[in-house]
């Protein structure tokens, strides 16, 4: 009896496993609104996006940056102030690929997000704030940082390859930022129950976007 | 309560929740303000002091020098810095926790300053989360000032508001106060016809439902009126010569022959007319009638001279004259003008003087005779004027042999007076259809000592000659009020007050000072009994003592009433709760004439009470007048309820 009881419990777990495996990226509904809006090449590229991530879902972590890095490389830099006559707006990952162009807080957001899809920890992805040598202007990358301590490896879109810190001497570190981990390390420092609270502006911007599914 | 006072104080609670409501979400939202504030500030230390702990290269030393320059720089309750394995690289906790607000405020909100978080890297590498926590001190204090001018303007806004509620509800309840002084009208018996039609539509109705009700009452009231004033022309004029009949005479003798009589007597004269039906057959029944038109003339020409003189026609050829406080010097002077006026008149209709010619009997009467007795002597006096020469003959009034000289009673009434003597003594006033008591009639003793006593009747006429009954009326009216008699608390008492007093210049000012000390402590319902004749005299010192009642809350009735007024909208006018007339007045009305006065006093309120009713024989004929309350010893004869 016993032994049946563990069986189903397998069973259940294993549905339930297969079925968050199975979620797509994008769910279909919303899906359906971007072909609706961006037409069907847009829509295609989506489909292309599942397919990469769905190749990489059990490969190891650097794996997955390599799809996801190159994947989100060939869409087109352009400015938010010719995309969105706005200076600085941080795109949700379907605003970013359906136009199919954006700035570099664009890649970052939409390899961030793909990431953390496939898996990939929180704690190990960072938003950092970057001088670039090379076209001596403000910029954003990725970082990877496998242990807390550990080398970051940088995700970029001007440098498509992905590249360990200390190769990257055209790129000056000036800050790092983790919105989900800054919210879970403010509540965790009250030891208080506190209200759900901002972490960063623009992030909190993004977020909301992303919860009324802008695209 | 009235309706103003329930919507206006609905209104205030329904003003003072929202206003309460609404300053309690100003306060949650300042509050909610302030903390979300509290951590901007924290959030905007952490952005900025995580990017300057950037430039230490990971050196503890420099980054702890970092954090307590910003920790003492500002206002924190903790700032700390965790490696990337969350152990504690610095941490800074504010010491001290003073601030300066209330405790009951510290304990009734409760704010939490939320911490901030900054990554701190150094280089490339992570060197940890830096947590930023705001003191709430500040906010408390901020939150407190907040508090208490919230509740500063709040509180002059409620003032404001409930003024201006007031005031709104004042204006938008003015139709309904008309209607509340209309209906109170209504219920006093006064006749108010509204002008102001309010606009509302409800008030509107009742307004012109209560306009129409009061136009119709007030119609009856002067149907009545008008019927009233008819019956009594017919019933007190003589049609002739227009001068008042011998009914007129019987029922307004009784004012003039009673204990507390403003006149304490004078003269009757009859005056006869011999040869009448000679004249007719010598110049016609037309110069006759004109002929008695000139002799009532001079009759009331030659009564003029005489307060409250009555000059009648008792019959055919008979006048009688009523000359109050006239002599017999006076009236035989007056007898002789009067004939020999009444001699040039006949001679000018060319009649033979020793066939048509006057004789007059006077009666020098005094007040303590009954009708009977007045008019039975003059009818002497006439019977032996007609045998004498001069046609005028005088009889005077026997002297009845008083008990006690003028002089001792001066004496007793002034020392009763003096020393508070009188006493109230009452009998009733009883509704025989109801079986039940109306009211108490309040009457005087004098109490000399344990074994004498005298009663109003046997002390108020020796008083009155005295001149010391207004002084007695001082004296009781005193010690009613400020001695009350207890025993008659809670009943309806009356007491009646004499023309001679009420006319005295001092006794409203007396009264008036008396009831305003003391008449809100009478024990007692009090009506006080007007003359009808005051009423008729002096209409402006009436309604005098009417508001100052009507102030005091105490009732008037009227005595002495034979309903001889030319006008009874002063029955409207002063609403008496009662009208007091004697039996024989009610007895001999006409039932025209009665039925018009109860339509009257019906419609205005007023009871009629029938005094001197002293057998069950006269009850009953009362009864057939619809009179049911009555004064006088039949009231014994009533079983009570």
């Amino acid at each position: 009896m016993n032994n049946l009881k563990i069986f189903f419990f397998i069973l259940l777990l294993l549905s339930n496993i297969t079925y968050a495996s199975a979620k797509p990226y994008v769910e279909k509904e919303l899906l359906d609104k971007i072909g609706k809006k961006y037409k069907v090449y847009a829509k295609k590229r989506f489909f292309f996006l599942q397919q990469t991530l769905d190749s990489v879902k059990d490969a190891s972590d650097l794996e997955k940056l390599k799809e996801v890095n190159t994947f989100f490389n060939e869409v087109r830099y352009k400015t938010d102030i010719k995309v969105y006559r706005k200076r600085d707006y941080w795109a949700t990952p379907w605003e970013f690929l359906g136009k199919d162009m954006g700035d570099c807080e664009d890649y970052v957001i939409s390899k961030y997000f793909a990431l953390r899809y496939l898996g990939v920890d929180s704690k190990k992805l960072f938003f950092t704030y970057v001088k670039s040598s090379k076209f001596t202007a403000a910029h954003m990358v990725l970082t990877y940082f496998k242990t807390p301590r550990s080398e970051p490896l940088i995700l970029d879109n001007y440098n498509r390859r992905i590249f360990p810190a200390s190769k990257r001497k055209d790129l000056t570190p000036i800050y790092n930022f983790n919105g989900d981990s800054l919210y879970k390390a403010s509540k965790k420092g009250t030891g208080k129950k506190v209200k759900k609270k901002k972490a960063h502006k623009k992030w909190d911007e993004l977020k909301l976007n992303m919860k009324r599914k802008k695209i | 309560m009235t309706l103003f006072r329930q919507i206006a104080i609905m209104l205030s609670i329904f003003l003072l929740i929202i206003l309460a409501t609404v300053l309690t979400l100003n306060f949650q939202s300042a509050n909610e303000s302030v903390q979300d504030r509290l951590y901007e500030d924290a959030k905007n230390t952490a952005s900025s002091l995580s990017l300057s702990l950037g430039t230490a290269n990971g050196d503890i030393s420099i980054m702890s020098t970092m954090i307590n320059a910003n920790f003492d720089s500002g206002n924190y309750r903790r700032i700390s810095l965790l490696d990337v394995d969350e152990n504690i690289l610095y941490d800074r906790k504010l010491e001290s926790d003073i601030v300066d607000v209330p405790e009951w405020f510290l304990k009734a909100i409760n704010i939490q300053a939320p911490i901030a978080s900054a990554n701190v890297s150094a280089g490339w590498s992570q060197v940890g989360i830096l947590n930023v926590q705001s003191d709430e001190s500040y906010a408390y204090i901020q939150l407190y000032s907040i508090l208490i001018n919230l509740l500063a303007s709040f509180s002059i806004i409620a003032f404001v508001g409930l003024v201006i509620l007031n005031l709104i509800l004042i204006a938008i309840l003015k139709p309904l106060k008309e209607v509340q002084r209309q209906a109170e009208a209504v219920i006093r018996n006064e006749f108010i016809i509204q002008d102001n039609i309010p606009y509302t539509k409800e008030f509107k109705d009742v307004v012109l439902g209560m306009n129409n009700m009061v136009s119709k009452v007030k119609a009856m009231f002067d149907k009545g009126n008008e019927e009233l004033k008819r019956q009594k022309e017919l019933e007190y004029i003589d049609k002739a010569t227009k001068l008042r009949n011998r009914k007129y005479l019987i029922d307004k003798l009784p004012e003039y022959l009673k204990i507390d009589a403003t006149s304490k007597g004078g003269l009757n004269m009859m005056i006869a007319l011999n040869g009448i039906i000679e004249a007719n057959e010598q110049i016609g029944h037309r110069d006759v009638d004109k002929l008695f038109m000139n002799i009532a003339d001079i009759f009331r020409a030659h009564a003029s001279n005489f307060d409250n003189s009555i000059v009648s026609r008792m019959n055919g050829t008979e006048f009688s004259i009523l000359l109050p406080d006239c002599s017999a010097m006076e009236g035989l002077a007056l007898a002789e003008g009067i004939s020999s006026a009444v001699s040039t008149s006949i001679k000018s209709f060319e009649l033979d003087e020793n066939i048509v010619y006057v004789a007059e009997g006077l009666y020098e009467y005094n007040f303590k005779e009954n009708i009977g007795q007045v008019l039975s002597h003059t009818d002497n006096a006439l019977a032996q004027a007609k045998f004498k020469d001069s046609k005028i003959h005088l009889e005077k009034a026997e002297n009845a042999v008083e008990v006690m000289g003028k002089e001792a009673w001066r004496k007793i009434i002034h020392d009763a007076i003096e020393k508070n003597n009188f006493n109230f003594v009452s009998w009733t006033a009883v509704d025989a259809k109801m079986r039940k008591v109306a009211h108490n009639v309040l009457s005087l003793t004098l109490k000399v000592d344990k074994d004498t006593t005298y009663y109003y009747g046997q002390f108020m006429a020796p008083a009155n000659q005295a001149g010391l009954s207004s002084s007695i009326y001082d004296n009781v009216l005193s010690m009613m009020f400020k001695t009350p008699d207890m025993t008659l608390k809670s009943s309806i008492c009356s007491l009646r007050l004499p023309f001679d007093y009420l006319i005295q210049d001092n006794t409203y000012e007396s009264m008036n000072e008396l009831f305003n000390v003391y008449a809100s402590k009478l024990p007692f319902k009090l009506i006080i009994e007007m003359p009808d004749k005051l009423v008729r005299q002096n209409s402006t010192l009436i309604k005098r003592y009417k508001a100052l009642f009507e102030k005091h809350n105490i009732d008037m009735g009227l005595f002495e009433f034979i309903g001889e007024s030319v006008d009874y909208q002063y029955l409207q006018d002063l609403r008496p709760v009662y009208i007091k007339g004697e039996t024989s007045y009610f007895l001999s009305q006409s039932d025209q004439a009665l039925s018009a006065l109860r339509l009257i006093t019906n419609t205005v309120g007023i009871s009629l009470i029938a005094t001197g009713v002293m057998t069950m024989e006269t009850l009953n004929k009362l009864h057939e007048k619809d009179i049911y309350i009555i004064q006088g010893r039949a009231t014994e004869m009533v079983e009570l309820t």
